[in-house]
């Protein structure tokens, strides 16, 4: 009886505080519950500090590599001056100019074609009644692959000699091109592989935010005669923006740091046809030894994809409050 | 939240800045005399040593393994410990150097023969010339040594040796009545006799990926036909010269001419031995494992490959030239046992370890004397054919080697995918070279 005394009291005793803050008052602290942060704190740091460790103290270890003079050595790296001669180094050299072109094409690329047939997949996965278990389960085998294991199935598929894409061209009478042999076949083909692998992951975040659609809306627009076609223009997908906003920054993000696919089906080739600002600056870095130069190339794709990102949020947002205010 | 945000900002700065002055300075190696003056650290004797190599299998049995067995029943002292390394040899490099500077890494490992420049002018490698005698550096085979030496102090003692070969097919050259090409020119009317007859789809295959490999095998095709990659005081590009468009025109040739496959511009070792092991090239280009590989198990044309010098250009005297490869042993400059490290480098340069590796793993012995006894030629037919060739090292006595090879290897392999001419991947070949050696670009 006791208990069953104090649950309601607590429901309501939080109900009222969230009305609180609700109500555009400042949130009162008092000592307890200062303390208790503090102790939370306390309790995080450990886990805090390891995390800084492996990620914030290399960031900014790298930022500050791309200002200095960085010279690798047995005695661990010698850092010394300020300079910013990694980085007109680095924007002088046509080897970067040509990988953030072919970085910003093979970004844009993927993730439009991902966002389109992924949306589409979603849509009628939706619709499926029966099977959409297992479809989703068959869908997510791509996904769930390590890049560099699929990369490496794609390099099967592509092999000039033994490959099953050679067959098919030669039995479409297209005769036998050797697709990472060339620069534009290599690029198309790990656009290909790319799409293929990632396309699931759009498909399941659009599937998530189409299920979740409030059903009054489908129900008025069907009411008001809209066809299916319209339905889907000025219903579905105003609806699914931030969602789809959401798979957008996630592949954005990814694709800009794309690393295994040429690591491993082109070594950056034919030529630096495939050399994205990752496969260059691991280069740079790791095989030339060129820490500094290497550290401006991390720090610059890490700074432009933050602001592609920001580009990309501001445009959306804009966007969506235009429809805000429309409706 | 902004202001619990801030203190652990102000903490990452602070770990950042302590970091960064830690790493800064305490650079410089004593300099010590040369040629085996100095003492090593440690017990010759006793302890215990890493050893880094990637696994060489040959029947299911690694060589390293059998070596360090070896090792131990001469050595009881010294317990050596296997650290098996990635077979990418630039994934190699990269878990080395990052491992070495952070203080740590193998006391002994196993290396490419193009690092010692970039790996002294990094102190990544001990300069162990200055602890082992010149008696102890002449019982290597002439040039290699000096292939391991950098500004006048030798950085690794040559393991085994490496080398490109000719690999043919006896059984069609025969048929055909047709003898082993010594001019590129009889390889190419060879081939078409061949490919003519459908005994063979393709006539010669090699390595023209996009890697280290093309760089080696165009070095062949550029010295027969006269040309170089750097001046003789290496700080500049001699590569824009009409012997080398001439050789870079020659290997788009062979693919123009169907002679070599199209795919040939994806091709590593591994695929180029799987087109000839599968019986679809007259012809191949390959180091000198292939022999072993060509003959053995799962090979579709066992019994009927021939190995010949590589053939040079018409007009030019001798066999053509072969790019040295091979793999050094380096000791790490961290290591806390350097004696018993050169106990294990003297080992494994000497006599037991070097006959081993020559007639169980048909590798190319470094030891001259091993090299040149008669029972270790008998049963090793690549090494017999070792005394007519002529070799060529790639001008990796640059410490900027890894870039300049960059832009050969992207040059040849541009022509070959067709997307560059000779003319023009030799001339921005040439100017990457010259902006690499300066120690400038990416």
């Amino acid at each position: 009886m006791v208990t069953a005394g104090t649950v309601p009291r607590r429901g309501r005793a939080s109900r009222t505080s969230s009305h609180d803050a609700r109500g555009a008052l400042p949130p009162r602290r008092n000592a307890y519950q200062q303390s208790m942060a503090r102790l939370g704190w306390g309790f995080s740091a450990p886990a805090l500090v390891v995390i800084a460790a492996v990620t914030i103290f290399p960031i900014v270890f790298s930022v500050v590599m791309s200002f200095s003079n960085v010279n690798v050595l047995g005695s661990g790296f010698s850092i010394d001056g300020f300079t910013l001669s990694n980085y007109t180094t680095v924007f002088q050299a046509s080897v970067w100019q040509y990988a953030l072109a072919f970085t910003v094409g093979y970004t844009v690329v993927t993730v439009t074609l991902e966002i389109v047939i992924g949306t589409l997949i979603a849509l009628v996965l939706e619709r499926l009644e029966a099977f959409r278990g297992w479809m989703m389960a068959i869908l997510l085998i791509p996904w769930s692959l390590i890049t560099v294991i699929s990369a490496t199935l794609w390099g099967y598929i592509y092999d000039p000699t033994y490959g099953i894409a050679d067959r098919i061209f030669g039995a479409l009478g297209m005769g036998s091109p050797v697709i990472l042999g060339t620069p534009t076949s290599a690029i198309i083909a790990m656009i290909v592989a790319d799409v293929w692998k990632t396309t699931p992951f759009v498909t399941i975040i659009v599937l998530a935010g189409l299920v979740m659609l409030p059903r009054d809306v489908y129900e008025a627009a069907e009411v008001d005669g809209a066809s299916g076609w319209k339905t889907f223009w000025t219903v579905t997908l105003p609806l699914l923006r931030p969602t789809i906003a959401l798979a957008v920054l996630f592949r954005i993000l990814q694709a800009f740091g794309v690393f295994d696919l040429p690591f491993v089906l082109t070594q950056g080739g034919p030529r630096n046809a495939t050399t994205s600002l990752a496969i260059l600056g691991y280069r740079v870095m790791f095989t030339d030894l060129k820490f500094g130069p290497g550290a401006a190339v991390a720090t610059t794709t890490a700074v432009l994809v933050v602001l592609g990102c920001l580009l990309f949020l501001r445009v959306f947002k804009s966007q969506v409050t235009e429809t805000g205010d429309e409706s | 939240m902004k202001a619990s945000r801030r203190p652990l900002l102000t903490a990452g700065l602070a770990l950042a800045a302590a970091t960064a002055l830690a790493l800064t300075g305490c650079s410089g190696g004593s300099s010590s005399a040369q040629n085996g003056s100095s003492k090593p650290s440690g017990n010759a004797t006793k302890g215990s040593i890493s050893f880094w190599a990637g696994p060489s299998m040959v029947g299911g049995q690694d060589m390293n393994k059998i070596l360090i067995t070896e090792f131990q029943k001469e050595n009881p002292g010294i317990t050596v410990k296997y650290i098996p390394a990635p077979q990418d040899t630039d994934t190699n490099r990269a878990t080395l150097t990052t491992q070495i500077s952070g203080g740590g890494g193998p006391d002994v490992y196993l290396g490419d023969v193009v690092w010692p420049a970039q790996f002294a002018s990094h102190q990544l490698a001990l300069p162990i010339s200055q602890y082992l005698p010149k008696s102890y550096w002449d019982t290597f085979a002439n040039g290699l040594v000096a292939g391991a030496t950098y500004n006048g102090k030798v950085y690794a003692a040559p393991f085994f040796e490496d080398q490109g070969f000719l690999y043919y097919r006896t059984d069609i050259l025969k048929e055909d009545n047709l003898t082993v090409p010594t001019t590129w020119e009889q390889l190419v009317s060879d081939a078409k006799i061949a490919q003519s007859k459908k005994q063979v789809q393709y006539g010669y295959v090699f390595q023209g990926a996009n890697y280290e490999g093309a760089t080696c095998d165009f070095m062949e095709f550029l010295t027969d036909a006269g040309g170089k990659v750097l001046s003789s005081d290496g700080k500049k590009s001699a590569l824009d010269s009409p012997a080398a468009v001439k050789a870079l025109t020659f290997e788009q040739s062979l693919v123009k001419q169907g002679i070599a496959p199209a795919a040939v511009s994806t091709y590593q070792e591994t695929q180029s031995m799987n087109a000839f092991q599968d019986g679809d090239s007259l012809f191949l280009r390959n180091w000198d494992y292939a022999y072993a590989s060509a003959n053995g198990q799962g090979s579709k044309v066992a019994g009927k490959v021939g190995v010949a010098p590589l053939p040079t250009f018409q007009g030019e005297s001798g066999s053509g030239y072969s790019n040295i490869g091979g793999w050094d042993l380096y000791v790490n400059p961290h290591s806390k046992n350097v004696a018993a490290d050169l106990t294990f480098v003297k080992f494994m340069t000497g006599d037991t370890a070097q006959k081993i590796i020559a007639t169980q793993f048909s590798e190319i012995p470094t030891n001259q004397a091993v090299r040149t006894s008669a029972d270790v030629k008998a049963s090793n037919a690549v090494l017999a054919i070792v005394p007519q060739t002529q070799l060529v090292a790639r001008p990796s006595n640059s410490p900027q080697y890894p870039e300049v090879s960059q832009a050969i290897y992207q040059a040849v392999n541009g022509v070959l995918a067709g997307s560059q001419s000779p003319s023009d991947a030799i001339k921005s070949a040439s100017s990457q070279i010259n902006t690499a050696v300066s120690n400038g670009g990416l």
